[in-house]
């Protein structure tokens, strides 16, 4: 996750201090805290969806799985995770809104230290609801939108969805509760990304996450932006931001899911606004520390299965229920996981001459297993020009954007 | 011999939702143990095979899979809800009521 406001425009964020180490200076408590050696733990709490969405790396549907997570085995496994340190627990789905205990889950990893937020479609928050998340000590509400109402309903395959997002969001806001809209960049969304933050800006949201797809569930790659035009909307997003804090308005952006982004936030810092800030843009990416993957983020699926992302659905280390969450995640007698944590060596060549492989680390494994059928192949996403790697061997093909 | 006490049989429920989960073990040389490395999904064996190729082939030799279903798993952990106490008698052993580990077990 890169937080595209604060390098650009210096704009001070919660979360930043799990992004970029301690930031000593700032006013912001949890900035000012020692860098988490921990992962945030995104918990698919049930596979349930009222919606269908294009691209849900959770194939969610309509019903359950079998053995999904019980309210008792939720509770011992958040126990699990405050003992292992880790800060945060996203609430994910499917819906999560579906589970009739999630507000309780949601005080009981409060409770636990742990700060506990939700990826929602938000169409089935209410006033009720939003209140009784907030005083249960929801810290922040992600809600999807992913395009204007035409595109975002045939996306999420219902019509009314977009209206019914905008109405969870208006709940989540009277109640007092930090919300920010999560933006999947496709082929079909990306004509919209203006529009949407400037609606939603309107609207009172102030913080825009945007994700590039990874290639999992029904995120496949046949959805996804060519190269070329996924740098084009990066530099949009960039564009934006700047625009918007040039006219005051200090709307908080960040891209996630491809660290190419990391070398071309360098490369704009310095076309834009000089070598000094592309120095000082580059050195926080440098402590963000590139791809997260089984590093610093990680996933527990309804079942009680972990992934190494939660796009990466299809691989795991093990189930919560036979082994505690920590002792399967620091185990690097498993070679995967070994790998990806001293991942450099296995790289391809590619990247390994990149001038930014610093700062990305090879960018999504999955995108490049999915594509390519190789763990250690190149990302396909990866938007950079041979000039910008430093990589002379232009013999990638299809890779770079020139 | 000495050995921990509490352990639970973890309940026997789907590890996956589309597909089936394949227990993954693999082999990095010809001397060495086989290694549990996870799971895989996937829609049958020669599914999960590739899959676990996928992940695994630049650094294994072997490569074993089970269903994951087929597993009778003990375990210290306590989160299942639905675990039963592991037995704690060691059958054809006089006085495996002393013993608290269950090292053998068969199934019918």
């Amino acid at each position: 996750m890169i937080s595209v406001s604060k390098l650009l425009c210096g704009l001070d964020a919660e979360g930043d201090g799990l992004r970029y180490d301690a930031a000593d200076e700032s006013e912001k408590p949890q900035i000012r805290e020692d860098k988490q050696r921990r992962p945030v733990v995104v918990w698919n709490t049930t596979k349930q969806c009222n919606l269908y969405c294009e691209h849900c790396y959770a194939g969610a549907d309509d019903g359950c799985a079998p053995g999904e997570l019980s309210t008792s085995e939720g509770e011992r496994l958040l126990e699990d995770l405050a003992d292992f340190g880790v800060p945060v627990v996203l609430f994910s789905g499917g819906e999560p809104l579906v589970r009739e205990d999630l507000e309780h889950l949601v005080e009981y990893a409060s409770d636990l230290g742990i700060r506990p937020v939700l990826s929602t479609n938000g169409t089935l928050v209410t006033d009720d609801r939003a209140a009784a998340l907030r005083d249960a000590g929801l810290k922040y509400a992600g809600v999807s939108v992913d395009g204007l109402r035409e595109t975002n309903d045939a996306f999420r395959g219902q019509d009314g969805a977009f209206d019914a997002a905008l109405r969870g969001i208006e709940c989540f806001q009277d109640a007092g509760v930090k919300t920010g809209l999560r933006y999947t960049i496709t082929e079909r969304t990306a004509p919209d990304l203006e529009a949407v933050v400037d609606l939603l800006y309107s609207e009172g949201v102030d913080r825009f996450c945007f994700y590039h797809l990874d290639y999992g569930g029904r995120g496949v790659p046949d959805a996804d932006l060519p190269p070329d035009e996924k740098r084009e909307a990066v530099r949009r997003v960039c564009d934006m931001t700047r625009e918007y804090h040039a006219a005051g308005e200090e709307i908080e952006t960040l891209l996630v899911g491809n660290y190419a982004d990391a070398g071309f936030l360098v490369e704009y810092a310095r076309e834009e606004m000089g070598e000094a800030h592309a120095s000082a843009v580059r050195e926080y990416l440098r402590r963000n520390g590139g791809d997260p993957a089984g590093e610093r983020v990680a996933d527990v699926d309804y079942q009680g299965n972990v992934h190494l992302t939660q796009f990466w659905q299809d691989y795991s280390l093990g189930n919560v229920r036979d082994r505690a969450f920590g002792d399967m995640w620091t185990d690097d007698s498993n070679p995967l996981l070994a790998a990806l944590r001293e991942r450099e060596e296995h790289l391809p060549d590619r990247c390994q001459g990149c001038d930014y492989v610093d700062v990305c680390r090879g960018a999504s494994r999955l995108r490049a297993l999915t594509a390519t059928g190789d763990l250690w192949g190149d990302d396909p996403q990866c938007y950079l020009t041979d000039e910008e790697t430093g990589v002379e061997d232009a013999s990638v093909d299809g890779v770079g954007a020139d | 011999m000495h050995a921990p006490a509490d352990r639970v049989t973890v309940a026997e429920r789907p590890r996956a939702d589309d597909g089936t989960a394949f227990e993954v073990f693999v082999r990095d040389d010809v001397d060495r143990p086989l290694r549990h490395v996870g799971s895989v999904t996937a829609e049958d064996a020669a599914d999960a095979y590739e899959r676990a190729t996928r992940l695994f082939a630049w650094y294994a030799d072997d490569i074993w899979l089970c269903p994951a279903g087929d597993f009778t798993r003990f375990t210290t952990h306590d989160l299942d809800d639905d675990a039963e106490q592991a037995p704690t008698d060691v059958s054809g052993f006089d006085g495996g009521d002393d013993y608290e580990e269950p090292r053998n077990r068969e199934w019918s």
